[in-house]
């Protein structure tokens, strides 16, 4: 890990590195709120046919289309997510410890036991979902999707807290 | 409006056919694919907690200093906070991938029955002990063998072997994929519990 980041510091300075690296972390967390959303939205209230407002055509979409952008981009974060958490130990959470931010501290380590769970969902989620779905297993599709999305949004909000207090613009 | 609601009808009709044209898929078997898949997603989870809780990384990463040892290694002067995330992570990656790998060869009655005695044994060892450690606490006479982890294990190993061999045959495969929202639900519960330290300060 150090090796990969020394490559870069030759030619990029180490805060602006780990600020890029934590933004692209932001950005395809949202990118991944947005669909594990959806897809919540269209698994949870389903509607034949759309008509009317946007959310009823939230709700008409096809939800096995969201698969494989929340597959990719989950793993995609998670990894990034690994890299930053490293800045994160030494850089933020320290100073979180000094100035009793127990809160804090214990959701974010709460979020990387929420995280874990959801990579290791994600094979099976891959699976119910493969074409062609089985009525069988539609409880459990929902379950996982429920999950992702919940996991997701944690992660989000619990992220943007840690960011407040020392990240991007804080 | 008429045109957008013949356009997102033939959306929906398309995303929906597979599901109620495909009988012969609602009862199909599930494949070797999705046996490792749905065996590697409950075993994952289930050691991740377990390694979590023992505190069994496979190594210890320092990054203040950028260096790596193998298994658990306490805190060293000058060196900065250790970090055991990653080696619970990887630790629970390999045991996972190698059981996965056992679950795809089981015959099935097998697969489902050892599934259900990881998980009762999973959940009972570290309820009976917490609640071995509360009688023992709470008497007035030495109870002391009652916070034992052996006494709590044994226990726990008799009573998920008996549960997974009385249940019935139905049950136990019908049970099989709802460990897979079960044991994150349970692994989360023990692992929140666990952080308590950080809330009640």
């Amino acid at each position: 890990m150090d090796a990969i980041t020394d490559v870069f510091f030759d030619y990029v300075p180490v805060r602006t590195f780990w600020r890029v690296l934590l933004f692209a972390h932001f950005a395809v967390a949202a990118a991944l709120l947005a669909a594990t959303t959806l897809q919540s939205v269209a698994v949870l209230m389903p509607v034949r046919q759309a008509a009317g407002n946007f959310v009823s055509r939230v709700r008409a979409a096809p939800a096995a289309s969201y698969v494989k952008p929340i597959t990719i981009l989950y793993v995609l974060n998670f990894l990034i997510g690994s890299w930053v958490y490293v800045k994160y130990r030494t850089y933020v959470r320290i100073p979180m410890e000094q100035l009793s931010h127990w809160w804090t501290v214990g959701t974010f380590e709460f979020k990387e036991h929420v995280m874990t769970m959801g990579i290791a969902l994600l094979p099976a989620y891959w699976y119910f979902w493969r074409q062609p779905l089985t009525e069988q297993y539609a409880t459990t599709r929902k379950w996982l999707v429920v999950f992702l999305a919940f996991s997701v949004w944690y992660a989000f909000l619990i992220g943007h807290v840690a960011n407040d207090f020392r990240g991007v613009g804080a | 409006m008429t045109q957008t609601l013949d356009v997102h009808q033939g959306v929906s009709q398309l995303d929906r056919a597979p599901t109620t044209a495909a009988p012969k898929a609602a009862t199909a078997e599930i494949s070797r694919a999705g046996i490792f898949a749905i065996a590697f997603g409950i075993s994952f989870m289930l050691l991740y907690t377990v390694f979590e809780r023992l505190n069994w990384p496979f190594f210890t990463y320092h990054p203040a200093v950028g260096k790596l040892d193998f298994w658990m290694q306490r805190p060293r002067s000058g060196e900065g906070p250790p970090m055991y995330w990653y080696g619970w992570l990887v630790l629970s990656g390999m045991t996972a991938v190698v059981v996965s790998a056992i679950a795809t060869l089981l015959p099935r009655p097998w697969l489902y029955r050892a599934t259900l005695f990881s998980c009762v044994l999973a959940a009972l060892w570290p309820a009976l002990l917490a609640a071995g450690t509360f009688v023992a606490d709470q008497v007035s006479f030495d109870a002391e063998l009652l916070k034992s982890i052996w006494l709590s294990g044994i226990v726990a190993l008799v009573a998920a072997a008996a549960i997974s061999y009385l249940a019935s045959a139905q049950w136990v495969q019908r049970m099989w994929v709802s460990w897979l929202w079960i044991v994150p639900v349970g692994g989360l519960i023990v692992l929140g519990y666990s952080l308590k330290t950080y809330f009640v300060r």
